[in-house]
């Protein structure tokens, strides 16, 4: 009996051989090309040409044997299992006097060697090679070697396992071959699209949050890629190959429940037809919610993208179990789709999880996240750097955690959802560390003015403030040794200060006027006049922007006769034109255009200023930012022919000129 | 040998196969017969174990033959469609068999290559229709089945290739006591091999017979009366067809060959003849009103 076996195996064997041995030997071929010629390249050209550094086998054209790995084990999966897909082909086989069980175990064993041979003399030569060679460029050792080895068998295991147990489940090897890479990017793409449609359904999901924790992780192929830089853990390793295993056995199971006449079928198993049909097209639904969502941002696109999208989905899904594209009358479906969808949908519209409403009770809270982004909320205490200005924070004070619970609260009554992007717009997230250890988080996109008197109340409390401006931490900023204030164009001038008692007075009435600030002046576009540099004595800067608000500085370094070094003044102003941009032309066409800019002086329709006073308050209240504002001002200065140019916003423009050029 | 209870087989909604049971007695040739889309492949790939019934059961030398290696070792099925492994000869194609089919007889595939006058290292795929289908013999028979089932054998093989496979498979037959399943729509072209007759219909089997039994059961006669036929003449017999040609009476009646002839011999008629019957008009009037299917097999 065992040499019965035997002959079969080898029967078997030398028929794969012949028909796809050929992938064996491209497979060697272009691990050769990818890691030995490579080092001989750098070799024979070690004299007078650059190559990188190799710490590892992995980091020689990496991205390379990535295609490497994701195709290979595709392509010998396919062709290994051709003959269940073709309709003669799988009668045949399935007449001979050979169970499934051991038809799929030859083929599995020829195909594990049809990997491992490859990368086996690969990596044979390799070695021989690194420790033949004397090469500087190469960093690594026959460990890491083996270690490549055993990665690179353990990864395209897992592409050719994975890509041979889709196959089950299709009868058409072009399916196969999709849905071998369609599962690799699936857990990550259903993620993703999930989240993203969540956030339009239910206010205050914190999307980005979830989004945060390294998707790309679940993605095999940039988890290969990144072996250059990371070997597997243990725990990906067990993980791998479990799939594997897992993988090898739903084959199995699934190949003997497989009829032989699922050959030249799209779906192997008449059960899958809905979960295919319906799959399908809520992946497609989801997906042109995604796309709406995040071009329109409103809710009658996201409904049109769900109903577009999910009737393309599910009639490609159709015609692909059919196998044509004339399935226009296989509807009916498609309503029953629909009406569990509306249901699915209108359910969670209608937070029947309680979802939107969560909010902890007071009591026991431990501290309360408050800011812009959600990144924060886990990484606050990993960042790598100290920011400036910190927008994003943890507040611990009782009077701030109530605030923050009753701006939630706010937000709970509310129910803001897909807010048109303006510049009013201000994403807040909120998140609460509970004292039992369980978090929550909340993200919102909201309109900043209607909500102003809860962001002031936490962001100009003191706390807040502390966290906010690095300079006003309580700890952390070391002496200051040098001060520079810089503005920028179009007036351009810089002044540094260095002596220590002036730059003592200077940082105590910085830090008077960040104290002081209002919620406006931090949310606010800013409009500054340049910014401020302080230099520490340990080497480190701390930069922040001189805004136009801080009256109490610009006093001070008026006293200091340091106001006309620092920044633009009316003195240096001759006189300024004001000019009505009715068109509402964008500021840059303007100022290129040179008959524009000669016709100015002489033109009736323009407000012309010289008074002192005047022009500083223009200064004052002009920003440069801007670009398609109503009222536009060209300062011509002393010193120079060609104008400065800026505007106004309509809130901030002085009252003489509204009166003078109404 | 062949033992098919109650099977049934979908696809896609659509039931090939309903209820079909027979049975196939060792060393016979059952003829299986049918017109296009009656099922008679999905039944026969059932029976090579291939297909899986979807309810029933199929016995093949007393097994179930689904995934059933050891009797399908004895087993070859030749399907309509041919396959062959992808750039193979003929030569390559036996060294698979021999290790695959314990039966394999060396010598026999040596001794056919007078009857089948092909290069053994020629690549299959660049042979006619008519050539690999008699390699796909060739093979079939150096394996030596006990069982051998035959979708459509005998299309695209010429008259004289056509005789010689018949005979070895009669040759086998009769030697090894081999049990042979053919399948065609044509009556004429198995009628000279089978000994049973089983025809398919829309998924079921409506007729099953052994070829003599029928022959025996069912005759023309041709009978005249002085005076015209009597009226109790014709209630007494089971008549099938009847035709009144003139004075003479023809009918197609069933029964007992000398039940039949005493009978009429009672009413003392003027003309009364045996006349012979083809085996379609056997079948044409045995079935009567199914008729369209028969007659597409007979044609």
């Amino acid at each position: 009996m065992p040499s019965k076996i035997l002959s079969y195996n080898r029967s078997i064997f030398v028929q794969n051989l012949r028909n796809v041995g050929w992938i064996g030997i491209v497979h060697l071929l272009v691990l050769l090309a990818v890691i030995p010629l490579r080092i001989v390249m750098a070799y024979t050209n070690r004299k007078w040409n650059y190559s990188p550094n190799w710490n590892n086998v992995f980091e020689i054209s990496h991205v390379f044997q990535g295609m490497v790995v994701f195709t290979i084990p595709v392509l010998l999966a396919i062709f290994l299992f051709r003959y269940m897909q073709v309709k003669r082909s799988a009668d045949y086989m399935h007449s001979l006097p050979l169970r499934r069980e051991s038809l799929f175990f030859q083929h599995m064993v020829f195909g594990i060697l049809m990997l491992i041979v490859p990368i086996a003399f690969t990596a044979l030569l390799t070695a021989v090679l690194c420790n033949m060679l004397p090469l500087d460029n190469i960093l690594f050792s026959t460990a890491d070697v083996i270690r490549w080895t055993a990665e690179m068998f353990l990864m395209e295991l897992f592409v050719f396992s994975a890509s041979v147990w889709v196959g089950m489940f299709t009868g058409i090897s072009v399916l196969q071959g999709a849905f071998a890479y369609i599962l690799f990017l699936f857990p990550a793409g259903i993620s993703v699209l999930v989240l993203m449609n969540m956030k339009y359904l239910l206010s205050g999901f914190a999307a980005d949050y979830y989004l945060s924790a390294n998707l790309e992780r679940i993605v095999p192929f940039f988890r290969f890629i990144e072996l250059a830089q990371r070997s597997l853990t243990i725990q990906e390793i067990i993980s791998y190959a479990a799939f594997i295993v897992l993988c090898c056995g739903l084959s199995i199971w699934l190949y003997k429940k497989r009829h032989s006449e699922a050959a030249n079928q799209a779906l192997a198993f008449s059960v899958l037809q809905p979960v295919f049909l319906f799959g399908v097209a809520f992946c497609f639904m989801l997906l042109g919610g995604l796309y709406f969502g995040e071009t329109q941002r409103s809710i009658g696109w996201i409904l049109f993208g769900y109903v577009a999208f999910s009737l393309i989905g599910f009639y490609v899904a159709e015609a692909i179990i059919e196998k044509t594209w004339r399935v226009f009358h296989k509807w009916k479906g498609y309503v029953a789709f629909v009406a569990v969808m509306l249901i699915v949908g209108g359910l969670l519209h209608l937070d029947v999880t309680g979802y939107e409403k969560r909010q902890p009770a007071l009591g026991d809270i431990q501290r309360v996240y408050f800011g812009e982004s959600v990144y924060g909320f886990e990484q606050q205490d990993k960042r790598g750097y100290v920011a400036y200005v910190q927008p994003d924070q943890f507040l611990q004070t009782k009077s701030n955690i109530k605030n923050v619970y009753l701006f939630h609260r706010q937000l709970i009554e509310d129910r803001p959802m897909m807010v048109v992007p303006s510049t009013d717009t201000r994403q807040v997230v909120i998140g609460y560390e509970l004292k039992n250890g369980e978090k929550l988080i909340r993200t919102y996109s909201i309109p900043f003015q209607p909500y102003k008197h809860f962001y002031q109340s936490i962001m100009e409390s003191t706390e807040y403030k502390k966290n906010y401006y690095l300079l006003l931490h309580d700890r952390g900023v070391s002496p200051i040794r040098q001060v520079t204030i810089r503005t920028r164009y179009p007036f351009e001038k810089t002044v540094v200060i260095a002596d220590s008692k002036q730059i003592e007075a200077f940082v105590s009435v910085l830090k008077t006027e960040l104290e002081r600030e209002t919620v406006d002046e931090m949310m606010g576009p800013t409009n500054e006049w340049g910014s401020i540099e302080l230099l520490q004595s340990d080497g480190d800067q701390i930069q922040l922007s001189w805004k136009k608000s801080y009256s109490q500085l610009e006093i001070w370094l008026n006293q200091q006769g340091l106001l006309s070094k620092a920044r633009v003044t009316a003195d240096d102003i001759q006189y300024a034109i004001i000019v009505k941009n009715e068109e509402r032309k964008p500021l840059h066409e303007l100022t290129s255009d040179s008959q524009f800019q000669q016709q100015l002086p002489t033109r009736t329709d323009v407000l012309r200023i010289t008074d002192k006073k005047q022009l500083e308050e223009c200064l004052q209240k002009t920003t440069p930012s801007k670009d398609t504002s109503l009222y536009i001002i060209a300062f011509y200065r002393t010193d120079q022919s060609a104008p400065a140019w800026s505007v106004f916003e309509e809130n901030h423009l002085p009252s003489f000129i509204r009166n003078q050029l109404p | 040998m062949i033992d098919v209870r109650h099977v049934r087989k979908e696809f896609a909604d659509v039931e090939a196969v309903k209820d079909v049971s027979l049975h196939i007695q060792r060393g016979s040739i059952y003829g299986l017969l049918g017109s296009n889309g009656a099922g008679k492949t999905t039944l026969l790939k059932m029976m090579a174990g291939i297909y899986k019934q979807d309810s029933g059961e199929i016995f093949v030398g007393g097994e179930p033959i689904f995934e059933n290696t050891t009797m399908k070792q004895k087993l070859i099925f030749l399907p309509d469609a041919l396959y062959f492994f992808p750039q193979t000869t003929i030569w390559q194609m036996a060294q698979f068999y021999k290790d695959v089919y314990p039966s394999w007889n060396e010598e026999r595939f040596w001794r056919l290559q007078d009857v089948f006058p092909i290069d053994v290292h020629k690549k299959i795929h660049r042979m006619s229709k008519g050539m690999q289908r008699q390699a796909a013999f060739w093979l079939a028979f150096s394996a030596m089945p006990e069982v051998l089932i035959l979708d459509e054998p005998l299309d695209g093989l010429d008259a004289v290739m056509r005789q010689k496979v018949k005979n070895l498979l009669v040759q086998d037959v009769a030697e090894r006591n081999m049990t042979v399943v053919i399948s065609s729509h044509n009556l004429r072209e198995v009628e000279d091999l089978c000994d049973h007759i089983g025809i398919l219909h829309k998924g079921e089997i409506i007729v099953e017979k052994e070829l003599d039994d029928l022959k025996a059961d069912v005759h023309k006669i041709q009978v005249a009366f002085r005076g015209g036929v009597p009226t109790a003449f014709l209630t007494g017999l089971h008549v099938v067809y009847q035709e009144q040609r003139g004075s003479v009476l023809l009918c197609i009646v069933r029964g007992q060959k000398e039940r039949v002839e005493s009978y009429i011999h009672q009413f003392e008629p003027v003309i009364f003849d045996v006349l012979p019957l083809t085996l379609e008009e056997i079948f044409v009037y045995e079935m009567g009103g199914i008729g369209y299917a028969i007659e597409n097999i007979v044609v």
